[in-house]
């Protein structure tokens, strides 16, 4: 199968532009025979949102615009980012993302971990999710994360535990760090982290970053596949557009693990009662 | 230690910076004061790459013939750069408004030209309808020596995370001149003066030291036991924190639940 990673620069806080953009760079992404289509974190409002949180909020199984990009997956997979407001829980947004395939939703993702220390203030604006759940796409099972989510280790080994073939990671991570090569040295850490879970999962570790600037501060890009065992398939431009099309073969999860038994091996339930005993002694 | 930049990405990141920044205010004209000396010279660069030398203008403000050889750097540089450049004398206006006033001390004079030139590039980019590029680098940000609402005012500013130690990195990489680049840094406020004279440190320690503090997280103990001078960190931490006004918009005193600095917020680049 061929992942899409869509690299992209939204235009903050303007949704229609995004729905347009997002159904051009999926079609252009079905031309070049992509089966799953990744587009970045918040990529249909932007993300330096602030107060326009409440403003670009919408369901994504009531709203028009919504549906009618995710009528147009007819034969594909996509994941989407923006901000959910459902109408169970009115006022509270969350930095969401959906799992669209074949024109259904399948899941939606709300971000768990929001980085609200120096540049970020996500907290201040956002719901927290409360959840990790892995679930079954057309290809494989599928573990989503967003940006901050992937950097706590506890998120990408939930999905490890109930076998994800593919941990997908959205972002809309900043560059900082220039003393480094042609690209933001920030970047190496979600690389080289992307790698070592490759590793660990035996999974495939799909990174879909945006571009562009807001208030100043510049997106990364970089965003990449990676195949189980730290093969790197393919890796987006640093800081432009970009639209990588990786061809994978899900083969290489079941070899890894017939290779690399990590997988036959684990053990949940005792990481789950150590857990459950720290997790314990600190409400005492 | 000083911070090294891979000056070429540096330079991709921040002409995009000014691109995107004009761009999604539909404008694609830069103006910028350019007084000879280095900051200035690195973000005409800088705006020729990004804009095309068509869309810079340059604005040489000299007060009267105090520093011809600035002038003369000012303009052999715009013509390099292929921009066109006015040169307007300041000092009619100056020296009216210290003709009530003669005993004005040189600081003040020296603050009044700064902001003398901040509205006449004001007035040209409401003119022209170019946008203004700053100058500030982090070190002057970080010590605040600079004018407020005089050098310091600007739509946009490409320059304010580069130390000056690194400015000079991308300087070179830039290829401007070296009678530019070798010039002792001045803010040009009276003849003679130079910037490390008047901060009392050369900017190689005095960007060790802030690179120190606020890269690397350090505390003053630290930063003394890797080799400073504890009164030359007393010094630089006492200009940090004197100058924070210099940094932030004014307070507003909170009446409302929701008030404008405190929590109306939007981002900057709000329905550009």
């Amino acid at each position: 199968m061929n992942i899409a990673l869509a690299q992209i620069a939204p235009k903050l806080g303007d949704v229609a532009a995004n729905f347009e953009m997002h159904t051009d760079i999926l079609e252009q992404a079905r031309k070049k025979k992509a089966d799953l289509v990744v587009f970045p974190e918040l990529g249909l409002t932007g993300y330096t949102l602030k107060d326009l949180v409440e403003e670009v909020a919408f369901d994504p199984r009531a709203d028009r615009r919504f549906g009618r990009l995710v009528a147009r997956t007819k034969g594909l997979s996509a994941v989407f980012g923006f901000v959910e407001e459902s109408p169970s829980e009115k006022g509270l947004f969350y930095n969401a993302a959906a799992f669209v395939a074949d024109g259904r939703i399948v899941h939606v993702h709300r971000k768990v971990f929001l980085p609200t220390n120096g540049l970020f203030e996500e907290a201040k604006f956002f719901a927290q999710g409360r959840e990790f759940r892995a679930f079954d796409a057309p290809f494989g099972r599928v573990g989503l994360l967003i940006c901050r989510d992937f950097l706590h280790y506890g998120a990408s080994y939930v999905h490890y535990a109930s076998g994800a073939d593919a941990i997908v990671c959205v972002s809309a991570a900043p560059g900082r760090g220039v003393g480094g090569g042609d690209a933001f040295e920030t970047g190496r850490m979600w690389e080289l982290m992307g790698e070592a879970l490759s590793y660990f999962s035996t999974a495939f570790v799909v990174y879909a970053n945006r571009v562009g600037i807001e208030d100043g501060v510049t997106f990364a890009g970089g965003s990449f596949v990676f195949a189980p065992g730290g093969r790197l398939v393919g890796r987006a431009a640093a800081v432009d557009p970009d639209l990588l099309v990786c061809p994978v073969d899900l083969g290489a999860v079941g070899r890894a693990r017939r290779n690399w038994l990590f997988k036959r091996d684990e053990k949940p339930e005792v990481i789950w009662r150590s857990l459950e005993r720290i997790v314990r002694a600190t409400e005492d | 230690m000083l911070p090294k930049i891979n000056a070429p990405f540096v330079e991709k990141v921040l002409v995009r910076f000014v691109r995107d920044e004009l761009g999604k205010c539909g404008c694609r004209k830069g103006l910028l004061g350019l007084s000879g000396g280095l900051d200035s010279a690195v973000c005409a660069a800088l705006a020729v790459r990004a804009l095309g030398p068509k869309r810079v203008h340059a604005l040489i403000m000299p007060y009267g013939g105090s520093f011809p050889q600035d002038v003369r750097d000012a303009v052999a540089l715009a013509r390099r750069l292929g921009i066109r450049h006015d040169t307007i004398d300041i000092s009619p206006q100056i020296d009216l408004y210290f003709a009530a006033d003669p005993k004005a001390s040189r600081v003040r004079r020296g603050n009044k030209m700064a902001r003398e030139r901040m509205a006449v590039l004001y007035d040209h980019s409401a003119r022209e309808g170019s946008f203004i590029l700053g100058t500030s680098n982090k070190t002057e940000l970080l010590i605040g020596y600079g004018t407020i609402h005089g050098d310091m005012a600007c739509a946009v500013n490409p320059m304010g995370d580069l130390y000056k130690t690194q400015v000079r990195e991308l300087a070179r990489h830039l290829r401007i001149p070296p009678a530019i680049r070798r010039k002792a840094p001045t803010a040009g406020l009276w003849p003679g003066q130079t910037d490390e004279d008047e901060i009392g440190l050369t900017y190689e320690e005095l960007d060790e030291i802030l690179c120190g503090l606020v890269e690397g997280r350090l505390s003053r103990r630290e930063i003394v036991a890797a080799g400073h001078a504890p009164a030359a960190v007393d010094r630089v931490l006492k200009r940090i924190k004197a100058s924070e006004f210099k940094r932030r918009m004014p307070p507003i005193a909170k009446l409302s639940p929701r008030s404008v600095g405190h929590d109306f917020l939007y981002p900057y680049d709000w329905g550009k």
